[in-house]
């Protein structure tokens, strides 16, 4: 099972992975934080947070809280990008750059890949599709909406 | 006598159980109305926010130590005991799983212990079944109404009642299993990738086999990680150890990476769905990542076995209570 040898050297389709995951993630967790800061604060709220609160306990559902914390109906799709100036869409857009590391990270590795030749080539047409799922999804073109 | 003392072992380890699943069953028997009307008593959002990192710290904190991840606790958790929306929670189930999951991944990739081969092999089936799972999930919530929440309810609480189940009774893993056959598929792929073992010092060597089984309970597992917004570490790794024969620290840190991969393409359904709201995710996601960070560092000081059977006991409540809440939607 085990012998003495050289110590492997990882692949750099992975490592161009682990590299771009973490380092997007911890920015959008930044952006997330300093947005509920901003939005704990009162400053230019898009949800108002106590009748979130108050939905959130009385076990609403997300239709109904959109139309009583917002008076508005569910914006499908990236609806925080067009109200950035408010601080809960600063904190939504946070979230939303740390999911979309994972997104970057793939696409990384594909790249990776390609330019280290790494073989056997199936293992970057697996990637390759996990690639393109993960763009769709994050362009909301997965979605029952 | 040898023999009483062990029947005897085995007799009060039974009755054990069998009066801990009395007592969730009593439990959450007692406590089903008294969630449905909680109030948020005047609580301010500030008090929420900092009330829900604590909470999260510790979940985080104990899941670690017992050896989970913290995604596969607060979703039947906060479903289970909060009278929350299971969409909303589901959302920032899957979300918190995925954010830990991303910090968590460099290392393990940096190093090699993760074999990217291997975990793109898995990622295929898993990405493909937990977006479906998601868009299951949003059809479900539009469309279905108490009879689909009742679903969900009834479905994750007998899922959580199996993990439990699986971690009492199905608890042994192998830290290097030994391959003996490779089918042709395995051998053909070409999937093993040597690492350096830093506890041994030595480069370990591995073969892997039957990834074609693994590949298709790979898919049933994303369908439960999208449809159910469970971290689903605690299937994974059986996957990649007791049935692909992957060492366990390289089937442990596939399955954190695999999982930074297929709930990132789960979690966008319930973005985009209008599912997640900042005051709920932002908490729940800083809570368990430090809770994680602070059970990784005392995992080493304390002896962690009480805190297991905690954990399974807490499962074992939440289940209860999801399956008492969907028979009580019907």
């Amino acid at each position: 099972m085990t012998e003495e040898r050289q110590i492997p050297k990882p692949l750099l389709s992975g490592i161009i992975y682990g590299e771009i995951a973490y380092w997007i993630a911890l920015i959008g967790m930044g952006v997330s934080i300093i947005g509920i800061i901003l939005y704990l604060i009162g400053m230019n709220q898009f949800f108002d947070p106590q009748v979130v609160l108050d939905g959130l306990f009385a076990g609403k559902d997300t239709t109904v809280i959109w139309q009583e914390a917002a008076n508005s109906k569910v914006l499908h799709g990236h609806w925080y990008l067009e109200i950035l100036a408010k601080s809960d869409a600063i904190a939504m857009l946070g979230i939303s750059i740390c999911c979309f590391a994972g997104v970057l990270g793939a696409w990384g590795s594909v790249v990776g890949m390609i330019i280290s030749k790494e073989k056997p080539y199936i293992f970057l047409v697996f990637a390759l599709i996990i690639a393109v799922i993960l763009a769709m999804s994050a362009g909301g073109l997965i979605s029952v909406h | 006598m040898k023999t009483f003392l062990a029947k005897r072992k085995t007799l009060l380890k039974g009755l054990g159980w069998a009066l801990l699943i009395a007592l969730a069953v009593v439990v959450s028997v007692s406590t089903i109305h008294a969630s449905s009307g909680i109030e948020p008593m005047g609580m301010s959002p500030l008090m929420f926010f900092i009330g829900m990192l604590f909470i999260c710290i510790a979940i985080g904190m104990f899941a670690v130590l017992a050896g989970v991840g913290g995604g596969v606790i607060f979703t039947p958790l906060f479903m289970g005991f909060t009278p929350i929306d299971s969409y909303i929670v589901r959302s920032t189930g899957l979300f918190v799983a995925m954010a830990g999951a991303l910090v968590a991944a460099r290392p393990f990739l940096r190093r090699g212990i993760a074999n990217i081969r291997l975990l793109f092999t898995g990622a295929v089936p898993y990405t493909v079944f937990a977006v479906i799972g998601a868009l299951l999930a949003g059809y479900i919530q539009a469309h279905t109404g108490k009879g689909g929440e009742a679903f969900i309810n009834g479905a994750l609480g007998l899922i959580v009642i199996g993990i439990g189940m699986l971690f009492i009774f199905f608890g042994g893993k192998s830290e290097y299993p030994e391959v003996t056959h490779m089918d042709k598929f395995s051998a053909k792929l070409g999937l093993a990738m040597p690492y350096y073992e830093a506890s041994l010092g030595k480069v370990v060597d591995y073969k892997l086999t039957r990834v074609a089984l693994g590949m298709v309970l790979f898919c049933g597992v994303g369908l439960i990680s999208g449809l159910f917004g469970l971290g689903a570490g605690w299937a994974m790794v059986p996957v990649f150890n007791l049935v692909m024969m992957a060492p366990l620290k390289v089937a442990a840190t596939c399955s954190k990476v695999m999982i930074s991969l297929g709930d990132t393409a789960a979690v966008w359904p319930y973005i985009v769905g209008g599912g997640m709201f900042p005051l709920f995710a932002v908490p729940s996601m800083i809570g368990l990542i430090v809770g994680t960070l602070i059970g990784a560092r005392i995992m080493l000081k304390v002896k962690a076995g009480f805190i297991r059977y905690l954990i399974i006991a807490v499962m074992l409540f939440s289940g209860i209570r999801l399956v008492q809440k969907a028979i009580g939607m019907l």
